[in-house]
């Protein structure tokens, strides 16, 4: 390899005893990233770590910094790698500062004394890492999180071109999580390699450039958190279900977690209650009504849509479309046969264009008794029409053709629960 | 920091005037200056060399014990915790019944080295030694030295007085020899240990740890363990086995000046020697020569007790 700093692996296997719990990994590190370690409990995420710095016996390649990890001395290992562990006993009453220290002890005689240099560095560490208040408390007085942070400082002050993390953020509150993590990113961002192992995959995608997925000692996935972090390969690894998604701040990936009862019912088809929305405005009601025991289905809704999101999350059937782009007409087919099917439909008033007037049209082919209105207190249908009056146009029709129509929740579980074609509306509509 | 050299400083002036108050000190009288007919061979041929055995020996424990707390990480351990003493008992239980009381030091510290060596020999079986195999193992081994010793003194006679005398450890005979011996062992081997209070440091919070911040643990394990068993194993031959020092001393100094070994290790034998000549000056002095044992045990296991629930915690 080249004398840049990182660590490579080829063909890595390492485990306890007889049995390999790494086997046959090669990846690379290089200098100035940070990786994401991901994979399921007893993946073998952990033991790639410790293979890597060398405290569990591997056999293949390891190459640290351009050279095998085995012509390495241990003091020498102290100052080129760092490792941060999940947790560590703490027997005896040091303070935080003489902890910290510890990490000096490889670049220093044992019949010397400590330097000037060596304080400064470890102050700056507890700095870094938030702590340095804590400095002369004893660590068997400090939370978990605290003490987190003081192994994160110990590590940093060793000043190591590579850190090591097992799940360094396991511990701590979201502002410190965000503050470390931070931290490591812009490690990485002036020259360190740093590897962390991650249970939180949204946390990973959030600050690593790249993540490795792990299965059974394997290496599954190796690429940057969208390209990895796909539904298929986390049902395919974790045997979890998960809508991804693109988070609308950071614009990184994230997932979100399918609750999965076991197997999806499916209901009478006749029973169903179909809701129809878009931008997020029907989300509410789609919890309500799942919550409730309905068995409800969500209209034509595209993949970036909000209620898209819920609708999965709720494991409700759903016609979805792509975004941006026009209705395929073999979705607009399926949905009007649904129209016929269902019991009830709910229309979860939404801002209408063009793009989706069609399935707004397409309710004046269905049963005008079964449909429900929901047009919150205080809005007008005007505000929600940008086709210069079409929609508008389409919802007076219905209501018109007795469509019930209501401003609240309370209103539309009172309507379910009387027979479809029950006279009246509860509201008229207000143009 | 700043009070620890003070401290140390303070620990070896209350050394150096402890052995002198208690070599003047005894059941016979004789004051600092006497002149009375046989003052200068009881003071000098029977005293200096018993005093000075139990401060070296009392430092021996002391540090032993200290190492052995942070190398098995558990402030629970004591010098005797690798079957030392149960060893050493074997051994000087065998040259009492069946060597009619020759020898007992030299076969209690065969005793002790051999328990120790059977108990690595188990414990690495694999290749490999787990802190806590070698904790276990110890125990085991242990209870069955111990088990043995019962069976002798069982079988024992008339012996069974000096073999229960033995198993309590005493300085009745300390000679200028066993002075000498023991400052031969603990000299060496304590700064041995000092020298590795880095060492311990990292060893106490995990050999992962350690070895993550460049400490080469396997190797610090072999050269504390080494050491110890030097100092115990000696100890044990010169006096017998004698409890609490080795456990109860390391956790004052813990207290005074926090658990950093490098303070800890010189801070330990000086305790450690302070409190064995102290129990062993009350004890020829004020109980007609009990075993000592009996005494450290006396003051030592309610001082622990109350030491634990001052602090609420262990230190």
């Amino acid at each position: 390899m080249n004398d840049r700093s990182g660590i490579n692996a080829e063909n890595l296997r390492a485990g306890y005893g007889t049995e390999d719990i790494v086997k046959a990994v090669s990846c690379t590190f290089p200098e100035g990233t940070f990786t994401g370690i991901i994979g399921p409990n007893g993946s073998g995420k952990t033991t790639l770590l410790r293979a890597f710095s060398r405290v569990i016996p591997s056999s293949g390649i390891l190459e640290l910094n351009g050279k095998a990890v085995t012509e390495y001395s241990l003091p020498e290992l102290g100052m080129a790698l760092g490792f941060v562990p999940q947790d560590e006993g703490r027997p005896f009453s040091y303070t935080v500062m003489q902890v910290v220290l510890m990490a000096r002890y490889a670049r220093t005689s044992r019949f010397a004394a400590l330097g000037p240099e060596d304080f400064a560095r470890c102050h700056n560490a507890l700095d870094d890492t938030g702590i340095a208040h804590l400095a002369d408390r004893s660590i068997r007085t400090l939370s978990g999180g605290e003490w987190q942070r003081v192994l994160i400082a110990r590590a940093l002050a060793q000043d190591t071109k590579v850190l090591l993390l097992d799940e360094p953020t396991s511990h701590l509150d979201l502002s410190h999580q965000s503050e470390i993590l931070s931290l490591m990113s812009s490690l990485a961002g002036s020259g360190s390699t740093i590897i962390g192992v991650f249970h939180d995959l949204n946390l990973a995608a959030l600050y690593c450039d790249r993540l490795i997925m792990v299965r059974q000692g394997h290496l599954v996935a190796d690429g940057t958190p969208a390209h990895v972090l796909t539904p298929e390969r986390i049902r395919e690894v974790y045997g979890a279900d998960v809508v991804s998604s693109v988070h609308p701040v950071t614009g990184k990936t994230f997932l979100m977690p399918v609750s999965n009862p076991g197997g999806t019912n499916v209901p009478d088809p006749s029973r169903i209650i179909l809701v129809i929305s878009g931008g997020g405005s029907g989300s509410d009601l789609l919890h309500l009504l799942s919550r409730r025991g309905y068995p409800v289905a969500a209209g034509i809704l595209a993949t970036t849509d909000t209620d898209y999101l819920t609708a999965r999350a709720l494991q409700i059937p759903c016609e979805e479309v792509p975004p941006f782009s026009r209705i395929p007409e073999q979705s607009l087919a399926a949905f009007r046969e649904a129209l016929d099917r269902v019991e009830r439909i709910i229309l979860s008033m939404h801002p209408v264009g063009p793009g989706n007037l069609p399935v707004l049209t397409m309710l004046r082919e269905a049963d005008p008794s079964r449909i429900i209105i929901h047009l919150p207190d205080g809005r007008e249908v005007s505000s929600y029409d940008f086709t210069r009056g079409a929609a508008s146009a389409v919802i007076q029709d219905l209501h018109d053709a007795g469509a019930h129509c209501t401003g609240t929740f309370n209103g539309i579980l009172e309507l379910l629960s009387t027979p479809p074609g029950a006279p009246g509306s509860t509201r008229s509509m207000q143009q | 920091m700043t009070r620890t050299i003070p401290l140390i400083i303070g620990l070896a002036i209350a050394a150096f005037l402890t052995i002198i108050l208690c070599t003047f000190t005894g059941p016979a009288g004789f004051g600092f200056v006497s002149t009375a007919p046989g003052a200068a061979d009881i003071v000098g041929g029977i005293r200096l060399p018993r005093v000075l055995s139990a401060f070296f020996i009392g430092g021996s424990l002391a540090v032993a014990g200290a190492a052995m707390q942070s190398l098995f990480r558990n402030p629970m351990a004591d010098p005797y915790i690798l079957g030392t003493s149960s060893g050493g008992a074997l051994g000087a239980s065998l040259a009492i019944v069946f060597l009619g009381g020759f020898f007992v030091p030299i076969f209690a510290w065969i005793g002790a080295v051999v328990a120790i060596m059977i108990v690595w020999a188990i414990a690495s079986r694999k290749g490999v030694i787990s802190i806590e195999t070698l904790l276990l193992t110890g125990i085991a081994v242990s209870f069955f030295f111990s088990a043995l010793v019962s069976f002798l003194i069982a079988v024992a006679g008339q012996n069974v007085h000096s073999i229960i005398f033995w198993l309590m450890g005493g300085f009745w005979n300390a000679s200028p020899y066993d002075a000498i011996l023991s400052a031969a062992i603990l000299v060496p081997a304590g700064a041995l240990l000092f020298f590795m209070g880095r060492d311990l440091n990292a060893l106490s919070l995990g050999e992962e740890t350690a070895a993550h911040l460049g400490i080469d643990a396997a190797r610090a394990r072999w050269i504390v363990l080494g050491g110890s068993t030097l100092l115990v194993a000696g100890a044990v031959s010169i006096a017998g086995s004698i409890g609490f020092i080795g456990l109860v001393t390391p956790h004052i100094v813990r207290m005074l000046l926090g658990p950093d070994n490098r303070v800890v290790i010189p801070a330990a034998i000086l305790t450690g020697g302070i409190l064995l000549v102290l129990s062993d000056t009350l004890a020829r002095t004020f109980f007609s020569d009990l075993p000592v044992g009996i005494i450290t045990a006396f003051i030592g296991a309610p001082f622990f007790i109350w030491l634990i629930y001052q602090r609420g915690e262990t230190r």
